[in-house]
């Protein structure tokens, strides 16, 4: 593996639960992110996939620094950046940016698209001399596929893909290294989702990105990612390359939500196994003891209720070198093909 | 035909001009049948289902046009008294928002029973008894002791489920089910789905899915629609649609779906922008963006031409695109 | 499967009228969130933010044209009230007392033989003074709290939300009988202050509103995730997008001081002669509204048309800059 840009290990980010008006006691904690370690290689994507309230969107913004984690360690580049603060930490900042899910939201409807995208350099007024800043603006804009003319126009004059390009431009603006990729596509329609994956795509490899691409739609993600991670309750369940976790995974739940997806495929609804979970996602308020996944979890036994299986790869699997060998956290690992062989053909000899 | 479309078209007013929502779209569903209405946003899908159930806000929405026969008769041509008798016992909807569509105040065991009470006349007490026997219908746990509980004490799953009882409550003839899973985490979807499937079995319902989701609609659907602009651009029965679609619009979105051996390339990807609904280019409104437009598709709107028996193509060169 | 007929990434830029395509698009299909019905954003091209936007709509209404209009010729007369009323509003005849209208004193003459005309006239400048003046007051004292409330959040925020809820048990009128009859100066700054101590609260709890919702926005944490100081983030980002319902409240809020300068003289604590006010000139015609009702007409009608046209221009305002019919 390529040496490591980002190292993530033993990530927790509770946020306490208060009551009272003025004299606030602490009655809880909403545990979003319990745990969680995983490495980022240079040029390389990992995905994380997961339910909502899972803790994904946290990680994103532990990642960028929006947060601050309540224990554990982020390392860019070997340097522990969640202790940072000030100029220090401004530097960091240059090098993880974030595009986010809402392309209504994360634009400020009263700047325009020149400003938006020429803010980075206000903030950091060393990345570019102020008289080279508009040239740099209208060359971000073209390089994500905007025509540079529309520099003075405002948010509301763009479409939803439009605006992920201007988010996606933004991002761009400082030459990160590492880009935190928050659901950047499921607010957009259909049609224009691939637009902005091919878009993703080709900056990786244009601008040397890393990414960590945080989605919930599977196919997506398996398109994307280099590796996946897959994250439950506050964490990784499971993780490893793309084809380890789609093709061979060993983890119950990675196994219910593959078989859960809804395949665009009509003749592959009667010959595919469905694993339906019953009831619904404990609340990070009071996570269940030993594997969290036990409540849901068709396998689970006495075992799963005391002791907290690891991330690792399970015993049964650590003396193969197969794909099912590799991080997974569950006492009864085993592998369960659920995704359907693609189907021969499909429908399409491509584009007319 | 339980429920036929004919040519409806619906239009809004606005500030800046007139959005042609639904331009002529027509199509029906039989009684255990599910109709998968595909479109992105602004394909006019949601306002259809609208008019259909008589919700469409007027003004600042207008129906222009069209027929809408609910068991052989136009319910556009009857009086608002008779629609409402239609609406809930007749025909019944489910939204995207559980949350939104539920009124907070009160417990889901009164809004259920509400419409025993208003519908059938029913004392509150056999109303309740209902509201209970319908929870558990829909696979609710624990349904005698939650039905006094409010809708923000239960899960999105949860509240989607009551959702569908409320729907069930009067047995309609048809269910008309607006992004009911989109809200929804995968392994909820599924539950869901299933949920809907297995009921609509049950009462020999029939059924309109509105989504813009292919897969959900692979699995559950009988028939596809597919629209675009407002207007139907193709409609198949779903198998025959994924092995090879006969409109440019209908392929290019079953081809931007990352498939495997596709890892690692470029997705396909639709070019461009849907259409301003107040500015519907000529002729075909997908030409702009099509890979396989000539001249004729700037100027000639093409008509639903016949692919086969129960298929259709607003495609002037549907041939060329079933063909690949 | 390698070569595509086209190319997807320059094919987005819009062509034409494209810019606000799909927005127009996507409304028609919310409908149920976004009452209104869908919307196109006019035609694309030229660079229009959402100030232009309001300002656009605001010239179209007749509503705002009106109170415009009043309110200019309302600060036109407390400019320059010489302009188009002769005489000193002082220099009264006592011969003259509730005399009707007549040349040179178009409204009559009040009991103490003043011209009502003249009086309204000047009275117009301690109205549009005293509205002025307490509006920027309460809108620079409360919003910079309520920002910094709303931002900071926690004790700080806790604490201001607590003094406001004291400031608004406060009964108006007659705190200002308690704390103004103490005072001597007989100047407009006393009313004013008293209007900016009690009036600041509620322009407090609508900025720290206005400003947690913006700052929820993704847009804040992009800023953020930049590197952008908190300065920067309240000004360039929170502030522009918080302070539409503040400039509403405080233009309604205009009208309602007007009011209580008018309610405060009448009642004896607020200005005194010889200072001229409407509030002043309605108190002393009271008596006397069986046989000079016009004495009391004018200033009161006056002191109506005033108040409600900063109401209306509030209102105006707001339906500009409510996004939400956007």
């Amino acid at each position: 593996m390529a040496e490591p840009i980002l190292e993530v290990s033993g990530l927790v980010k509770y946020y306490p639960l208060m009551r009272g008006i003025l004299f606030k006691k602490q009655v809880g904690a909403v545990k979003a992110v319990d745990g969680v370690d995983f490495t980022l290689a240079k040029g390389e994507t990992l995905g994380i996939v997961g339910e909502s309230g899972c803790g994904k969107s946290t990680v994103a913004k532990l990642l960028c620094s929006l947060e601050r984690p309540t224990a554990g360690s982020i390392r860019f580049k070997g340097e522990d950046i969640t202790r940072l603060s000030g100029r220090a930490l401004r530097a960091v900042r240059r090098n993880i940016q974030m595009v986010f899910q809402d392309p209504y939201t994360s634009l400020n409807p009263r700047m325009t698209v020149g400003d938006i995208i020429g803010e980075p350099y206000e903030i950091h007024p060393e990345a570019a001399p102020k008289g080279d800043r508009r040239r740099r603006v209208r060359e971000l804009l073209d390089v994500v596929g905007l025509n540079p003319e529309y520099i003075n126009r405002y948010p509301h004059q763009f479409s939803g893909g439009q605006r992920q390009r201007i988010g996606i431009a933004r991002g761009l603006a400082l030459r990160p290294e590492v880009i935190v990729a928050d659901e950047p596509v499921s607010a957009l329609d259909v049609s224009v989702q691939a637009q902005v994956i091919n878009l993703l795509d080709r900056l990786q490899s244009e601008f040397d990105l890393s990414y960590v691409f945080i989605a919930h739609d599977l196919s997506i993600v398996r398109h994307i990612s280099d590796r996946v991670g897959v994250m439950y309750l506050g964490r990784i369940v499971e993780i490893g390359r793309d084809a380890e976790i789609y093709d061979h995974p060993t983890h119950p739940y990675t196994q219910a939500l593959l078989s859960a997806v809804p395949v665009p495929d009509p003749e592959a609804r009667e010959h595919r196994e469905r694993i339906i979970l019953t009831g619904d996602v404990p609340s990070p308020t009071n996570i269940p003891s030993g594997c969290r996944f036990r409540t849901r979890c068709w396998k689970a036994q006495e075992r799963c209720t005391r002791e907290v299986p690891a991330l690792a790869v399970p015993e049964e699997f650590r003396r193969t070198t197969g794909p099912a060998a590799h991080d997974s956290a569950c006492h009864f690992a085993a592998e369960k093909q659920v995704v359907p062989p693609e189907a021969p053909g499909g429908h399409g000899n491509g584009p007319g | 035909m339980l429920l036929e479309v004919r040519d409806l078209q619906v239009e809004f007013r606005t500030r800046d001009g007139v959005a042609k929502a639904v331009n002529g779209v027509s199509y029906g569903v039989d009684a255990g049948e599910t109709l998968a209405v595909l479109g992105e946003s602004g394909s006019g899908k949601s306002v259809t289902a609208q008019a259909v159930m008589g919700i469409l806000d007027m003004p600042p929405g207008r129906i222009t046009g069209g027929e809408i026969l609910f068991r052989g008769k136009d319910v556009l041509k009857l009086k608002e008294e008779e629609r409402r008798r239609i609406r809930g016992a007749g025909m019944a909807m489910i939204f995207q928002d559980a949350l939104s569509a539920l009124n907070p105040v009160l417990s889901v065991g009164d809004q259920l029973g509400e419409m025993f009470v208003v519908h059938r006349g029913m004392s509150k007490k056999a109303a309740r008894a209902k509201a209970i026997e319908l929870m558990e219908r829909v696979r609710i746990p624990g349904a005698a002791q939650r039905v006094g509980d409010y809708p923000h004490q239960f899960s999105g799953g949860m509240r989607q489920r009551i959702m569908i009882a409320m729907a069930l409550a009067l047995e309609p003839a048809l269910i008309i089910a607006d992004e009911p899973t989109t809200a929804l985490d995968v392994t909820v979807q599924a539950q869901v789905m299933d949920l809907l499937a297995d009921l609509q079995r049950e009462y020999h319902m029939g059924l309109i899915l509105i989504t813009h989701d292919l897969g959900v609609v692979a699995d559950v659907a009988d028939r596809i629609a597919v629209m675009y602009a407002g207007k139907i651009v193709e409609s198949a029965p779903v198998r025959d649609i994924y092995k090879a679609p006969a409109h440019p619009y209908t392929r290019g979105l079953l081809d931007s779906i990352p498939r495997l051996d596709q890892k690692g390339q470029e997705l396909y990807a639709i070019k461009g922008l849907p259409p301003n609904l107040m500015n519907i280019p000529p002729g075909c409104a997908f030409h702009p963006r099509c890979p396989m437009a000539q001249d004729v598709c700037r100027t000639d709107v093409p008509p639903l031409y016949e692919v086969s028996e129960d298929r259709g193509s607003a495609c002037h060169f549907w041939r060329e695109c079933l063909h690949g | 499967m390698s070569e595509r007929p086209y190319d997807p990434e320059r094919a987005i830029a819009p062509t034409g009228a494209g810019g606000a395509m799909d927005l127009a698009a996507s409304e028609a299909e919310t409908l149920e969130k976004t009452p209104g019905g869908p919307e196109g954003t006019g035609p694309a091209g030229k660079p229009r933010s959402l100030w232009s936007d309001a300002w656009r709509d605001l010239r179209r209404n007749p509503v705002f044209l009106i109170s415009a209009l009043v309110i200019l010729f309302l600060v036109f007369i407390s400019l320059w009230p010489s302009a188009i009323a002769s005489g000193s509003p002082l220099k009264c005849d006592l011969s003259k007392a509730q005399e009707g209208s007549q040349p040179g004193a178009p409204f009559g003459y009040d009991g103490q033989g003043c011209n009502v005309y003249t009086r309204t006239v000047y009275g117009a400048r301690t109205s549009v003074t005293v509205g002025v003046c307490a509006t920027l007051g309460v809108a620079v004292l409360g919003s910079a709290l309520g920002s910094l409330a709303g931002f900071f959040g926690g004790t700080s925020d806790s604490f201001l939300s607590r003094v406001t809820d004291i400031f608004f048990a406060i009964p108006v009128v007659l705190g200002g009988l308690v704390l103004l009859s103490v005072v001597t100066s007989n100047t407009v700054w006393p009313v004013i202050g008293f209007m900016v101590l009690l009036g600041w609260p509620q322009i407090a709890r609508i900025a720290r509103g206005s400003v947690i919702t913006a700052k929820q926005n993704d847009y804040v944490q992009a800023a953020r995730a930049l590197g952008a100081s908190n300065s920067r983030i309240l000004v360039r980002h929170i502030a522009p997008n918080a302070v539409a319902p503040v400039i509403v409240v405080a233009t309604i809020a205009l009208g309602t001081f007007i009011t209580l300068e008018a309610t405060l003289s009448y009642l004896g604590v607020g200005l005194k002669p010889p200072n001229v006010s409407w509030g002043i000139d309605i108190s002393a015609a009271s008596p006397y509204i069986r046989n000079a009702p016009h004495a009391l007409l004018w200033p009161s009608g006056a002191l109506a048309l005033t108040v409600l046209a900063f109401i209306m221009l509030g209102d105006a305002v707001r339906d500009a800059l409510d996004p939400k019919l956007r």
